[in-house]
C-alpha cells in the first residue's frame, strides 16, 4: 500500500526541471498579442489564429477553424494546428517541455501556444490557450485563454493543469527567424517537412537561416539542395550537394540527387560518374535500389534528349 | 539529469516525427528527402546513447554474469529498426529519469529486456 500511495504521489508531482524559472525570467508581457475570443470549443482555432497572426500571417478565426477544427471531437488535434501552421508558411516547433524554455521564448517576442487539462484525470477538459506573460517574481502566468482577454494564473496552477499535457507546446517560427533554444534535429525536423507540404519558398528561407546558426551544416546544405532541386534550380541543387560532398565525400544518397541535377543539366556522363560511385560508397539496399532507378531514370533521360549530347557527338 | 528528463519527454515527439518524415520515395523524380539525413543522423544519435548505457560498469558486468558477450549486444542493436530502437531507448530513459544510479533491480530488468529485444534468447534457457 505505501508503494501504491508513492506511485500516486509521484503521478501528482511537478519535476523540478519543469517548473524551475530562472531569476530575471519573469518580468515580460506581450501586450500587443492579438485577441481572438473563441467560440464554444473552439479555443483550438482562437489559440492558433492569435499566434499566426502574430507572425504576420493574415488569418480570420473562421478559415483557421475550417482547417483544425474536428466538430466530432468538438476540439482539434496538436497534428492539426502543426499542419495548418505549416500551411501558412511558417515553421511549428515544439519548445522543450519546461517552464524556462517558454518564458525564453516570451523574452523572443513570441507567445506560447499550450495545450493545458483543466479538469481531471478521470474528467479531462481540454484547452488550448496562449501564454503572454509571465510577472516579473514568476509566481503568475498571464494567458490569453477562452473568452479571456487576460487571464492572469497562479503559476502553481498552471503548472498543474500544463503537466497534464506532458507539458505541450509549440511556437509559430517564421522562417527568418529561429527558435529561442532550437534544438538542432527536432528544428530540422519541422524545417523538412515544409519541403514535403509544398511551402518551397518557406522552407528555402528556413534552411538558409538555418545555415546562419550552423555553418557547413550536413542537414542543411541537404535541405537546401533539395529545395532547390524541387523549385527546378538544378544548378543551385548541384552547388549545395558538391559542398555537402566535399565535407561528406561518402553520403551516396548525396551522391544520387546530385547525378539528378547534374542529369537535369544534361549532363548524362557526370551525372552516371556519380551514380556508380555512389553504388561505390555504400551497402545500404535501400540506396542502391535508389541509385540504380537513379540510373535508369538518367538514362531514359538520355535516350529522350538526344539533340542536348555533347556537340561534338552532333553530325 | 536534466537531459535525461528532456529526451524521455521528447522522445513521444519525436517518434512519431521520425515516422513521419521515414524514408518516402521520390518526391521529385529518384531525390532522396531531407529527412533520409535527419532519420540517420538521430539513429546515430540514439545508437551512441544506447552503446553508452551498455558501456556503464554495472550493465557490463550483468551481461558478463549472464555469459553475454557485450560486442555482441551492441552489434545486434546496430541492426534493429529505427522503431525499435527508440522503443529501447525510451524504455532505458523511463528507467533513469530522475536517479542517476539506477538500482541494481533496475539494471537486471534493463539487461534482460534489452537481450529479449535483440534476441540473444539462448540466455533464457540457460538460466
Amino acid at each position: 500500500m505505501p508503494a501504491l500511495f508513492a506511485l500516486l504521489a509521484g503521478c501528482a508531482s511537478i519535476p523540478e526541471q519543469a517548473s524551475r524559472l530562472p531569476a530575471g525570467a519573469g518580468g515580460v508581457e506581450l501586450v500587443e498579442t492579438p485577441f481572438y475570443p473563441q467560440e464554444r470549443y473552439q479555443c483550438g482555432p482562437a489559440a492558433l489564429a492569435t499566434l499566426l497572426d502574430m507572425s504576420g500571417v493574415s488569418v480570420s478565426l473562421p478559415a483557421v477553424t475550417e482547417q483544425v477544427y474536428i466538430p466530432q471531437l468538438r476540439g482539434s488535434l496538436q497534428a492539426e494546428l502543426i499542419a495548418a501552421t505549416r500551411n501558412a508558411g511558417r515553421v511549428p516547433y515544439v519548445i522543450d517541455p519546461e517552464l524556462s524554455a517558454l518564458a525564453e521564448e516570451l523574452r523572443a517576442g513570441r507567445a506560447v501556444l499550450v495545450l493545458q487539462n483543466l479538469g481531471v484525470a478521470a474528467l479531462p477538459r481540454w484547452h488550448y490557450a496562449v501564454v503572454i506573460g509571465i510577472d516579473p517574481a514568476g509566481n503568475e502566468v498571464v494567458l490569453r485563454s477562452g473568452v479571456d482577454r487576460r487571464r492572469v494564473t497562479p503559476k502553481k496552477t498552471f503548472l498543474r493543469t500544463w503537466a497534464r499535457s506532458g507539458f505541450w507546446a509549440m511556437t509559430v517560427i517564421r522562417p527568418d527567424e529561429l527558435p529561442a533554444r532550437a534544438d538542432r534535429l527536432r528544428y530540422f525536423e519541422s524545417v523538412a517537412a515544409l519541403e514535403q507540404v509544398g511551402q518551397l519558398d518557406a522552407a528555402e528561407a528556413g534552411w538558409r537561416t538555418a545555415l546562419s546558426e550552423w555553418p557547413d551544416d550536413r542537414v542543411v546544405l541537404f535541405g537546401l539542395g533539395n529545395v532547390q532541386f524541387a523549385k527546378g534550380d538544378w544548378a543551385g541543387a548541384e552547388r549545395h550537394y558538391r559542398a555537402l560532398l566535399a565535407l561528406a565525400p561518402g553520403l551516396a544518397a548525396v551522391r544520387n540527387n546530385l547525378a539528378l541535377s547534374l542529369a537535369y543539366q544534361s549532363r548524362f556522363a557526370e551525372s552516371l560518374e556519380e551514380i556508380a560511385r555512389g553504388l561505390r560508397d555504400t551497402s545500404d539496399p535501400r540506396l542502391r535500389d535508389e541509385l540504380r532507378a537513379s540510373m535508369d531514370d538518367v538514362l531514359a533521360l538520355r535516350e529522350e534528349h538526344p539533340n542536348q549530347l555533347p556537340a561534338a557527338e552532333s553530325p | 539529469m536534466k537531459s535525461n528528463w528532456l529526451r524521455s519527454m521528447m522522445l513521444n515527439v519525436m517518434t512519431v516525427s521520425v515516422v513521419c518524415l521515414g524514408w518516402s520515395q521520390a518526391s521529385f523524380g529518384g531525390v532522396v528527402d531531407t529527412g533520409y539525413l535527419i532519420e540517420s543522423e538521430a539513429r546515430d544519435a540514439s545508437l551512441a546513447r544506447v552503446e553508452a548505457f551498455l558501456a556503464r560498469q554495472d550493465v557490463e558486468r550483468q551481461l558478463l554474469s549472464l555469459g553475454v558477450d557485450p560486442a555482441v549486444v551492441v552489434e545486434r542493436i546496430g541492426g534493429m529498426s529505427n522503431a525499435e530502437l527508440i522503443a529501447l531507448e525510451g524504455k532505458i530513459q523511463n528507467q533513469i529519469v530522475g536517479s542517476d544510479a539506477i538500482a541494481v533491480i533496475g539494471v537486471v530488468f534493463l539487461v534482460l529486456l534489452i537481450l529479449e529485444l535483440v534476441g540473444v534468447t539462448d540466455v533464457f534457457t540457460a538460466i
